[in-house]
């Protein structure tokens, strides 16, 4: 039979609306809030569990500790996904807006923000409050959302490192390579005189200052409501004054304005920058990768006016539309308790976010190799140190601030017009969040 | 004249046939195999066509409709649009890194096309000869079109690091170092040249099968009358393949308008220095993805692009039928 035009017409315009109206009520949880599952229960069902780039290095550790669960657990099934690093935040925005985010999920708290704020974060305040007594306070605090009541996900590994540096570079330049540097004054010191005894030739630093950097050197980041960001005031523009100084005089790479850390790191491995931040994981990949790197390897701690060292730290949520909450909660508390951290973080070189796991001899007792070495000043740098990237600042925002200091060091505004300009862009990203 | 109520059964062609109803009247039955098909004629075509229309309407035309949609909305990642009309498109004429991208797509239009559209073509002059070896150079200027664009990006990255082997050739022969990866225009141009370099091949094998196509007879008539190889060229070869020129330009302008994976991998994710390189799609992608991403604005910013594109298209049309008029 024949399409009468009218109708075809009206089949298109219908079709037209509705596209055009679905998108409108697609996805997207509301506001706010967390989730409202029901924890209490039987422990049962299956559930899926998202790792972040974990697969490749400790698979037998996973499928150990899944297994074990299950026995734990009978009737329970967890099926687990690992999601490469590249791309892991848009992975989680596509399932989040598609309504497939795994039960528990691996999250950072920067990512664990949008989440919480979408409802899509179980708060564990309602639902898992007794178990917060076993984790580090700051690390259970590490998850709580500035504006929200609750804490979103379970504290699992921690990661800080020092600084390290190349000795013959140093030396090179006339300085005593056992004695790097070791506050913000000596370092701008010692990197002008490494650019200048290489005419240009040889940077020290590869990477624009972040906004970790800026928390390191003792910028206020944020008001404490966590509606404004801060970094503007005197202090961050003397921070960046004195990295323009270090451009201008090629001690900071060239190439830092477009650097990430991954290029920052080559540029180290093939010595041709003198310091560069890194974590115990890297010790064993300059032995392997850069073996004459390895031989003129100097550790120091990292550079901090605050007498507080920077640590990242990794969390594990639970999906607030889980249809099996007594599972996911079970299971995240699971892989983040105690014995299990400390299991993993004698695999790898990361650091467990549980009460009293760092006073384990693993992390205080020296045995003479550099591994030991910096894996126990790390440990002891962890009491104190601090997350310092504010949980409210997104990927757009960190835009924002690496191309106000792109401007600044080129000259094309001055330090404290970049911060303000930048400071401005951030809060109304912040305001429209 | 026959009547509307004539038999259905009339022969095929016939005037009758053509004013026959479309079915037979209530109650009887089609008496043979033809009028059957005949029936089922018209609903044919769509039952044929439909798989095609919901795969296009499911992947091209609903996508489509719905950024036009969000463009009107606030909406984010994770949270409900409201309706927020022209604010995204008021919003983009203020935001300075909209106006970066623009100049950055259409400086990219006006840097790769024409080399685009020039190189491939006197390649494909040059390869299409029958001698021995060619398929060699053919295959060669090829390879980089099916070379994985990521790894593309990485080989011209390490070449043209302040320490990669051009600047070492450089330096050795006393020009001293260049900034290609680290200054903003150095930067664009080096991420066009790989633009250029990987789509010679492409349009190259474009060219050599409109090369094929020009009369032999009329290069001989040509070298009759004297003509030599640049009179041939203009006078035979470009008319010939004139179609395919404006073919070639209108496919590279808009792909080189919506560029993003050299300049993405070159430039870095911020877009060169101070984000100074950002192209437009790269824009959508920074604004619109992540779990913070602005979808309703980054909407806005596609919806611009997809004007461009089609605008640039029209634009290489009109040029082309007024040349030929």
């Amino acid at each position: 039979m024949p399409i009468p035009r009218r109708t075809a017409r009206r089949a298109a315009a219908a079709a037209a609306a509705l596209a055009v109206v679905l998108p409108l009520s697609a996805c997207g949880g509301g506001s706010g809030g967390g989730g409202a599952a029901d924890a209490s229960g039987k422990v049962q069902g299956s559930i899926t569990f998202q790792t972040w780039n974990l697969r490749a290095n400790f698979k037998p550790y996973f499928t150990g500790l899944i297994a074990e669960f299950e026995k734990k657990y009978p009737g329970t099934e967890v099926k687990w996904i690992d999601q490469p690093a590249e791309g892991y935040a848009d992975k989680l925005s596509a399932d989040a807006a598609g309504g497939t985010l795994p039960d528990v999920v691996n999250v950072s708290p920067d990512l664990l923000a949008p989440l919480a704020k979408a409802g899509l974060a179980l708060d564990l305040d309602k639902a898992a409050a007794q178990y917060e007594k076993e984790y580090l306070p700051g690390a259970w605090a590490g998850h709580r959302i500035p504006g929200m009541e609750g804490t979103y996900a379970f504290p699992w590994y921690l990661n800080t490192g020092p600084l390290f540096y190349n000795k013959r570079l140093f030396e090179e330049a006339g300085l005593d390579a056992e004695r790097p540097p070791t506050t913000y004054d000596e370092l701008f010191e010692q990197s002008l005189r490494i650019a200048d005894e290489s005419k240009g030739r040889i940077a020290t630093l590869a990477n624009i200052p972040t906004i970790e950097d800026f928390g390191r050197y003792g910028v206020p980041l944020m008001n404490e409501e966590g509606t404004a960001f801060t970094f503007n005031d005197a202090k961050g523009v003397e921070l960046l004054t004195r990295y323009k100084e270090l451009y201008e005089a090629k001690a900071l790479d060239p190439q830092a304005l477009t650097a990430t850390s991954e290029s920052a790191g080559k540029k180290f491995l093939t010595q041709s920058v003198a310091m560069n931040p890194g974590s115990a994981l890297d010790l064993e990949k300059f032995r392997k990768d850069a073996p004459a790197l390895y031989e003129n390897i100097g550790i120091t701690e990292q550079i901090s006016s605050t007498g507080k060292d920077n640590m990242y730290v990794m969390g594990v949520m639970v999906n607030a539309r889980t249809e099996r909450a007594p599972a996911a909660v079970a299971f995240a508390h699971f892989v983040t308790d105690a014995r299990h951290q400390m299991e993993f973080a004698k695999q790898v070189a990361i650091f467990p976010s549980t009460a009293g796991s760092l006073d384990d001899p693993y992390f205080t007792k020296e045995d003479g190799t550099d591994g030991t070495r910096v894996r126990i000043a790390a440990a002891k740098s962890l009491k104190t140190a601090v997350n310092y990237t504010p949980v409210l600042m997104s990927d757009q925002m960190k835009t924002e601030l690496r191309n106000a200091v792109a401007r600044a060091l080129q000259g094309k505004e001055s330090p404290e017009e970049a911060l303000d300009n930048a400071v401005k862009a951030c809060d109304r990203l912040l305001r429209q969040s | 004249m026959t009547t509307p109520t004539a038999s259905p059964t009339a022969t095929a062609g016939s005037t009758a046939e053509r004013r026959a109803p479309k079915s037979p009247p209530p109650g009887r039955r089609p008496r043979d195999g033809r009028s059957r098909i005949r029936r089922h004629l018209p609903t044919s075509p769509w039952l044929f066509a439909a798989p095609g229309l919901l795969v296009a309407g499911a992947f091209s035309l609903y996508p489509f409709l719905s950024t036009v949609a969000n463009s009107f909305t606030d909406r984010r990642t994770l949270l409900p649009g409201r309706f927020v009309g022209l604010d995204n498109y008021r919003e983009m004429l203020g935001d300075e890194m909209f106006w970066i991208g623009l100049r950055n797509s259409t400086l990219y239009v006006l840097g790769v096309v024409p080399a685009l559209v020039v190189l491939p073509l006197l390649l494909a002059l040059l390869v299409e000869k029958q001698i021995p070896g060619i398929s060699f150079f053919r295959s060669a200027f090829y390879t980089p079109v099916v070379a994985s664009i990521v790894v593309v990006g990485l080989i011209w990255v390490w070449l043209l690091d302040e320490r990669g082997l051009v600047n070492a050739v450089l330096e050795a022969v006393g020009v001293g170092r260049v900034g290609f990866l680290s200054d903003q225009w150095l930067l664009l141009l080096s991420a066009m040249a790989v633009t250029v370099w990987k789509g010679l091949g492409y349009y190259m094998i474009i060219y050599l099968a409109a090369l094929a196509n020009v009369p032999r007879e009329l290069h001989e008539a040509a070298s009759v009358d004297g003509a030599g190889a640049v009179r041939r060229f203009l006078a035979v070869t470009l008319p010939a393949v004139r179609s395919t020129v404006v073919l070639v330009g209108a496919l590279s302008s808009v792909a080189a308008f919506k560029v993003f994976s050299e300049v993405y991998l070159m430039a870095g994710p911020d877009g060169g220095p101070a984000g100074e390189d950002t192209t437009l799609v790269m824009l959508v992608q920074r604004t619109g993805t992540g779990l913070s991403g602005r979808v309703g604005y980054a909407s806005a910013i596609s919806v611009v692009v997809f004007v461009v594109t089609v605008a640039l298209m029209l634009l290489v049309l009109r040029a082309d039928r007024k040349e030929g008029a």
